[in-house]
Order: C-alpha cells, then sequence, then structure tokens
C-alpha cells in the first residue's frame, strides 16, 4: 500500500470513530435522561 | 410564572413580507412557464425568460424561504429560549434591510445585471446586502440563545445555528469575485475551479437555507401543533451531526460527467447515497412522533401540512441521491426531470411547511383564531395537486426526452434531432403551467384566510387560540 | 458539553462543515487550472468575443444552454468532441449550465455560417421551426462600448490592442454575440480530427423511387436544410439546389461529411438512411417533377 492509501484509509477510520463516539456519547445509559429532557421541555407553556 | 415580553410584532412583519414575496415568486414562476411554451410572451429587453427566471428562483429562495425563516426562527428562538430576542432594533433594521435587498435584487436582475450563477446570481453590492443582512441576523439568534432561560438546547435550535453559521461559509466564498464597475463583476475562479466552487455552494445552499431551516421548524411546530413529543431527540442528534458533515462533500453531483476530476465526483456520488441516513433519520423521527397520533392527519390541519411536507423531504431525499449516480444521471441529466425534482423540494417540502409553520403562528402573533379551517384545508389540496401535476407531467417529459436523446439507429447514428425531442415537450410544458397555476390559486386562498383572520374583530388570548390550535 | 454551550457548538458544527469542504472544494485548486490539465491551443478571448460572453451572461442564455459535452455517445455524437477541463481556463464565470431547454452549445463554434447566426437570433422560428427561443434581434441596436470593454480586458488581464479596442467602434451586441458563438469550443482542432471519411462503395438503397415514396421525406428536408437552402432549394444562405449536378456518391458525402470551411454542417448525426433520402429528395426534386 502506499503512502496515499493508507491516508485514505486512516481518515476513514478516523471517520467512523468519530461517528461511532458520537452514537455511544449519545446513546449511553446515564444520558438517557438528559439527552431526552429537552423534548419534553419545548412542550411546556411558554 | 413571570410573562416574558416576547416580540411578536417583528414575526407578524416577517410572515407578512415572506408572503408578498412569495406570491411574486409564484406569480412570475407561472409567467416563465407560459414563456416556455409561448416565446411570443417574451417582451425584450426586460421581460425575457432568460432574465425572470433568476427572479424566479431567487424570489422563491430568499423572499418567500429565508423571509419564512426570519418569520420562525425569531419566533422559535424567543420561545424556546423562554427569553425575548436580544435586540427589538437590529431586527426592525433586519426587516427593513431583507425589504431593501429582495426589491435591489429584483430590480438589477431585470436590469440584466447577473453573474449568471445559478441561485447566486445577484452582483456584488448586492451580495454585500446579504451579508450584512445574514450577520444581523446571525447576531441577534446567537445572542438570544446565550441569554437563554432552559439551559438544554432543543434540535431546532441545532439546525439553526449550523445554518447560521453554513450560509455564511458558502456564500463568502462562493461571492468571490473581481469588480469592473458597480454592475459587474467577474469570478474570482476560473472554468472548471468555478464551476466547482459554484455547486459546493449551490448543492449546500439547499442543505442550508433549504433543509436545516425547515428541519427546525418541523421539528419545533410538529410536537407544538400535537401536543406530544418528538419520538426521540437522541435520534435527532445523530441525525444532525451525519446531515450536516455529509452534505458538504456532495456538490459535484451537479456536475457528473463533466470535466471536474472524477474522484470529487465520485466522492459527491458516494456521499449523496450515504445522505440518505440521516434524511430519512428525520423523516422516522417525524413519522414515530405519530404514533397513536394519526387521527390528528384528519382532525388537525397543521399536522397534515407538517406531515406531508417530512413525506415530500423523504422522496425528494431518496430521489436526489437516485439522480447522483453516474449511470442515472447520464440519461436524465439536462432534461426536464431536474426541475420537476427540485419543484417537489420546494413546493412539496420547503412551502409545505412554511405554509404549516405560519398557520400555526398566526392565531398566536395576532391573538385570533384562524378565520376559516374548511379554506385552510382547500389550500392545502391546491397546492398539493398543483405541485403533483407540476412534478409529475415533468418526470414523464424528462424519461421521455432523455429517452429520445439516447434512442439510436442501427447503423449507430442518432435517432431524433435536438428539436425533434424539443417539441415533444409542448404538452407536458403546458401540464405544467397547469399545475403552476393551480398552485397559485392554492396561494391566493391561504393569503384570503390570513388578511380575513387578521381582519377579524373578535379579540381573544393567545392562550385559549393556542388551547384550540391543538384540539 | 455542546448540548448546553452554543459557542462550542458552534465551533463543532463549522469544523463538521468545513471537513468536506476542504477536500471536495479547496483541494482540487492543487490540481485544477494547473499545468496538469493545461491545453495548448486554447486562447483568451478576443475584446469583441468576450463582450458578446457578457451579453450572453446578461440575457441569461445559460438558463436554457449548457456548455459541456459529456463524454457519452449520444453527447458526443450530437454536440462533438466531449469537454476538456483546460478548455474552460479563461472561462470567469463558468457557463456549465444545468437544464438543456436548447442544444449544449460548448461545440457551437465553426458550425454554421455568421449569417446563420444573425438570421437566427433575429428570428429563431425562420430557421428552427417550433422552437421556444426568444427573438434577440433587440441585441443589433445597442453599440458598444469600447471603454468600458477596454477596462473589462484589463480586469480579465487578457490581452487587447488598441487597433482591436478601436475596432469596436460602429459595432454592436448581436456583432459580439455572433463572435463569441464561433469561439465556443472551436481552440482545440476537433472538427478536423472527427471529420469523417466514407470508405467502400456508395449504393444508393432508393433508386427510381415514385413520387409518393418520395413526399414524406421532404419533412427530413424541411427541418434540417430549407433554413439555409430554402423551402424550395432556391437558395438563402446557402446555394441554390436546383440545378444541382453533382452525382449522388457526392451529394452523399457532401451532406454526409459538411464543408468544413464551407459553413456546411456535417449531418452525419441524421444516419446514412435518412441522408440517402435527402440525396434522392434533391436529385428527384432537379428532375422537374415536384409540387
Amino acid at each position: 500500500m502506499d503512502l496515499a492509501s493508507l491516508i485514505y484509509l486512516g481518515v476513514t477510520f478516523g471517520l467512523f470513530v468519530i461517528f461511532a463516539l458520537i452514537v455511544i456519547r449519545t446513546y449511553s445509559k446515564k444520558r438517557k435522561d438528559t439527552g431526552e429532557i429537552a423534548k419534553f421541555r419545548m412542550l411546556d407553556d411558554d | 410564572m413571570e410573562k416574558v415580553d416576547y416580540n411578536y410584532a417583528i414575526v407578524r412583519s416577517f410572515v407578512t413580507w415572506s408572503i408578498i414575496w412569495g406570491v411574486v415568486a409564484v406569480l412570475v414562476g407561472v409567467i416563465v412557464s407560459l414563456q416556455m411554451v409561448d416565446p411570443d410572451l417574451n417582451f425584450p429587453p426586460y421581460l425575457t425568460f432568460g432574465r425572470l427566471r433568476p427572479i424566479h428562483t431567487n424570489a422563491g429562495i430568499y423572499g418567500w424561504g429565508v423571509g419564512s425563516i426570519f418569520a420562525t426562527f425569531l419566533f422559535i428562538v424567543q420561545r424556546l429560549c423562554k427569553v425575548p430576542l436580544w435586540s427589538n432594533g437590529l431586527a426592525k433594521f433586519q426587516l427593513w434591510f431583507f425589504n431593501a435587498t429582495i426589491i435591489a435584487s429584483a430590480v438589477t436582475l431585470l436590469l440584466g445585471y447577473t453573474t449568471s450563477k445559478e441561485y447566486h446570481e445577484m452582483e456584488w453590492p448586492i451580495d454585500v446586502m446579504i451579508v450584512i443582512l445574514w450577520v444581523a441576523f446571525a447576531i441577534n439568534i446567537i445572542m438570544t440563545i446565550l441569554k437563554r432561560k432552559d439551559e438544554q438546547m432543543y434540535i431546532s435550535l441545532w439546525y439553526m445555528m449550523a445554518s447560521l453559521v453554513g450560509v455564511a461559509i458558502l456564500f463568502l466564498v462562493n461571492s468571490a469575485a473581481e469588480p469592473v464597475s458597480l454592475f459587474k463583476s467577474y469570478s474570482a475562479y476560473a472554468g472548471t475551479n468555478d464551476a466547482n466552487v459554484h455547486w459546493w455552494f449551490g448543492h449546500n445552499a439547499v442543505a442550508m437555507a433549504l433543509t436545516a431551516p425547515p428541519l427546525a421548524m418541523f421539528y419545533y411546530f410538529l410536537p407544538k401543533s400535537t401536543g406530544v413529543p418528538i419520538y426521540s431527540h437522541r435520534l435527532s442528534i445523530v441525525a444532525f451531526w451525519s446531515l450536516i458533515f455529509m452534505y458538504l462533500w456532495t456538490g459535484a453531483h451537479h456536475l457528473l460527467w463533466t470535466p471536474v476530476p472524477d474522484w470529487i465526483q465520485t466522492l459527491a456520488m458516494g456521499f449523496s447515497v450515504m445522505l440518505i441516513a440521516p434524511s430519512w433519520g428525520s423523516v422516522f423521527n417525524g413519522y414515530l412522533s405519530m404514533n397513536g397520533q394519526w387521527h390528528q392527519m384528519r382532525e388537525n390541519y397543521l399536522v397534515k401540512f407538517l406531515i406531508l411536507g417530512i413525506t415530500f423531504y423523504g422522496l425528494q431525499t431518496l430521489q436526489g441521491p437516485m439522480q447522483a449516480v453516474r449511470t442515472f444521471s447520464a440519461f436524465i441529466h439536462y432534461t426536464d426531470w431536474v426541475p420537476a425534482h427540485i419543484h417537489m423540494g420546494t413546493m412539496g417540502w420547503v412551502s409545505m411547511i412554511a405554509f404549516g409553520s405560519i398557520y400555526y403562528l398566526t392565531p398566536r402573533i395576532y391573538g385570533k383564531q384562524l378565520y376559516s379551517i374548511p379554506l385552510a384545508n382547500l389550500h392545502f389540496w391546491l397546492i398539493l395537486i398543483g405541485q403533483l401535476i407540476w412534478s409529475i407531467s415533468l418526470w414523464v417529459a424528462g424519461v421521455l426526452q432523455a429517452g429520445m436523446w439516447n434512442a439510436m439507429n442501427p447503423d449507430g447514428s442518432l435517432t431524433y434531432t435536438f428539436m425533434e425531442t424539443m417539441v415533444e415537450m409542448y404538452p407536458y410544458w403546458w401540464a405544467r403551467a397547469i399545475g403552476g397555476v393551480i398552485y397559485f390559486i392554492g396561494v391566493l386562498v391561504f393569503i384570503y384566510n390570513l388578511v380575513k383572520t387578521v381582519g377579524k374583530g373578535d379579540e381573544e388570548s393567545s392562550e385559549q387560540a393556542l388551547a384550540e390550535g391543538r384540539a | 458539553m455542546w448540548e448546553k454551550r452554543p459557542v462550542i457548538f458552534l465551533v463543532l458544527a463549522t469544523a463538521a462543515i468545513l471537513v468536506g469542504t476542504i477536500v471536495t472544494m479547496v483541494l482540487p485548486f492543487a490540481w485544477v487550472n494547473t499545468d496538469a490539465d493545461r491545453i495548448e491551443g486554447v486562447k483568451p478571448y478576443t475584446a469583441l468575443q468576450q463582450e458578446g460572453r457578457d451579453v450572453y451572461i446578461r440575457e441569461g442564455c445559460n438558463n436554457c444552454h449548457s456548455q459541456t459535452v459529456r463524454p457519452l455517445v449520444s453527447d458526443v455524437l450530437r454536440y462533438g468532441e466531449y469537454s476538456k477541463s483546460g478548455e474552460f481556463v479563461y472561462d470567469r464565470p463558468f457557463l456549465w449550465g444545468s437544464k438543456r431547454t436548447g442544444p449544449d452549445l460548448a461545440r457551437l463554434g465553426g458550425k454554421y455560417p455568421d449569417e446563420w447566426h444573425y438570421k437566427h437570433m433575429e428570428s429563431p422560428r425562420s430557421m428552427v421551426p417550433k422552437t421556444n427561443m426568444p427573438d434577440y434581434g433587440w441585441l443589433a441596436d445597442n453599440q458598444l462600448d469600447p471603454h468600458m470593454i477596454q477596462r473589462k480586458m484589463e480586469v480579465l488581464d487578457f490581452p487587447f490592442t488598441a487597433d482591436e479596442i478601436k475596432g469596436l467602434n460602429g459595432k454592436n451586441e448581436m456583432d459580439a454575440m455572433v463572435a463569441y458563438m464561433q469561439k465556443l469550443g472551436s481552440d482545440i482542432p476537433w472538427r478536423q480530427a472527427t471529420e469523417t471519411t466514407i470508405v467502400g462503395d456508395l449504393v444508393n438503397p432508393y433508386p427510381n423511387v415514385d413520387h409518393a415514396t418520395m413526399e414524406p421525406w421532404e419533412e427530413i428536408y424541411a427541418a434540417n436544410c430549407a433554413a439555409c437552402h430554402g423551402e424550395h432549394l432556391e437558395g438563402v444562405i446557402g446555394p441554390e439546389l436546383v440545378g444541382e449536378a453533382y452525382d449522388e456518391e457526392t451529394l452523399f458525402t457532401l451532406i454526409y461529411t459538411g464543408i468544413q470551411d464551407g459553413g456546411m454542417p456535417s449531418f452525419a448525426s441524421l444516419g446514412t438512411d435518412k441522408v440517402w433520402k435527402l440525396v434522392n429528395f434533391i436529385k428527384y426534386y432537379n428532375q422537374g417533377e415536384n409540387h
């Protein structure tokens, strides 16, 4: 593999990891309540 | 709970002006559709197809589209943050500068002052005005968010802020030009580079001006209209990051088979297909929010507009990636299929959401019940039928023309000359014009309904209106 | 983290937007319009051509006409050699367009004589019946402004001479437009390269046809030839065809390959069958038993 292919693979893998981290963080159990609180708060009488 | 002094006056003004520019956009659209079938309807130098078509598109995007974004965002940001607008003066400046910019755009385009770049035709002095306008808007929204009372930001605010940043970057880069005079400039980029920069702008203007903002509206007005929260806030977050990340790679799908380097085209094609996921993330989020609430499609006219709107978004984001694939693009690009696709997005998705949002706003900003729900339903059916006639007739036309362009004789020569394929379009262009007229009538019904609402004598409190709006 | 902090959120959102932007929009500048895709022979526009281009932009011609031929069989057969990046290095802005309500114009230069363009712009339907293109005869009423054009050439950094600018006096926007039309796609010698050579014997598939067979073929003539050679072959821009003395093989070759420097386009795209029908139609007409 040449350098360009390695960079290509590395960047793709890096992006995938970032995406995975966002999903894991968003759906982690300890954030279940805080992650969904906004959708209830927005319905409050304002 | 203390009463917050929300600024509704500015929302009322933006609703009014966005509708005025929307009428201009649709009316000019009908006129240019008739010019397509009868060239004698061109009146040079000012009223020719070549000069009017950019007025149609820009009045639609910047007058109606951005105008209604201003109206709804200025409302939503106050309500979600539970604080009044950061600066009422700045908002007022934004309103009048907005109208000045739109008028200046229309006049200069009629006079032939154009850069030729699609959806960015206005010459550099007006680009400067647009930048000032957007900065004024962005400051007011961001400052209001910064002083908000509710710490957690709801997803609508996310889309709004992404849109503020996105539009700014796109517009500034694509505006770069060397002026020759006050009304003539040459792009800072040449040829293939110019094409690549421009469609990076063109496609992402769709993302940042005509996708993120209507999504912000949808995520706000759907739960507010149904009274039940969206299905999953976390799903909307994952879809959000994916959407704003992936969109920027896809501009070159407008340039498939052109001299733009192949690898850019391939990336654009791949990312376009991947974009189905975050787009449908929002569609599913909308549909799943309706679990147990589908009866509201019958009973609540607001829901009808919003759910049909998100449905057209879903269809649009399936058809778009399909067109972004090289093989299909080779067949369909440059035909009437493409405007049919765009108009499902603008007339179906963006406008349906904007109409639904304005119906939701009207009782709240005027403190009066809507004049007539049957008329709102009539409006709904007219614009739905008008748009379907518009799009379906041109999809058929596009496939027909593409087939004729590619038809070959046994000896390897082309079966049809260009003109033989063009004359086949006339019946479909007529059908499109009729679809446009029906849509226009729908918009007039909408306006009549709003005028009657505002003119009504019986004042009632907005709380009451709110309660009934949900029923 | 970002859910509660708008400033951090704005920074992250901007970063997300910039990744694709940098890869697909910024990076290409390293390759495009460099020596990598430079084409010898591609020249900047002359003052007159550039002014024509600006009129093209002002009138929004790009709303209906594209200017890029794709490397696809039907595109190349219909319009000519596919477009190359190096051909557009002087195009500010690009004018590739996105819709072909009318035909692509990337290879228009040299296809028709100037006179065809003047007549077509003046009255499109006189040359192409049933077209929906608006009339642009009024362009001829607008005189050019040499001073302004010189300024444009300076901004674009295109070479020009004082005589060239002086020569613009008395010329109008129509002249500029036609000059621009004739420049389009002609910087590379693609016409010479794609010139058709007919090999083998030419055999007329319709010898000694009768009038009834012939009649529907008049439509082919009317659609493709009449604009230049007249409805009754009397000649307009192109020469009269009555009394035409060519034999059928020569006539076939002329129609099929065209006359490169004589303003006669090639009609190879019609296919051999239609060209033979035209040959027979013209020959038959000449025998006097007509209309």
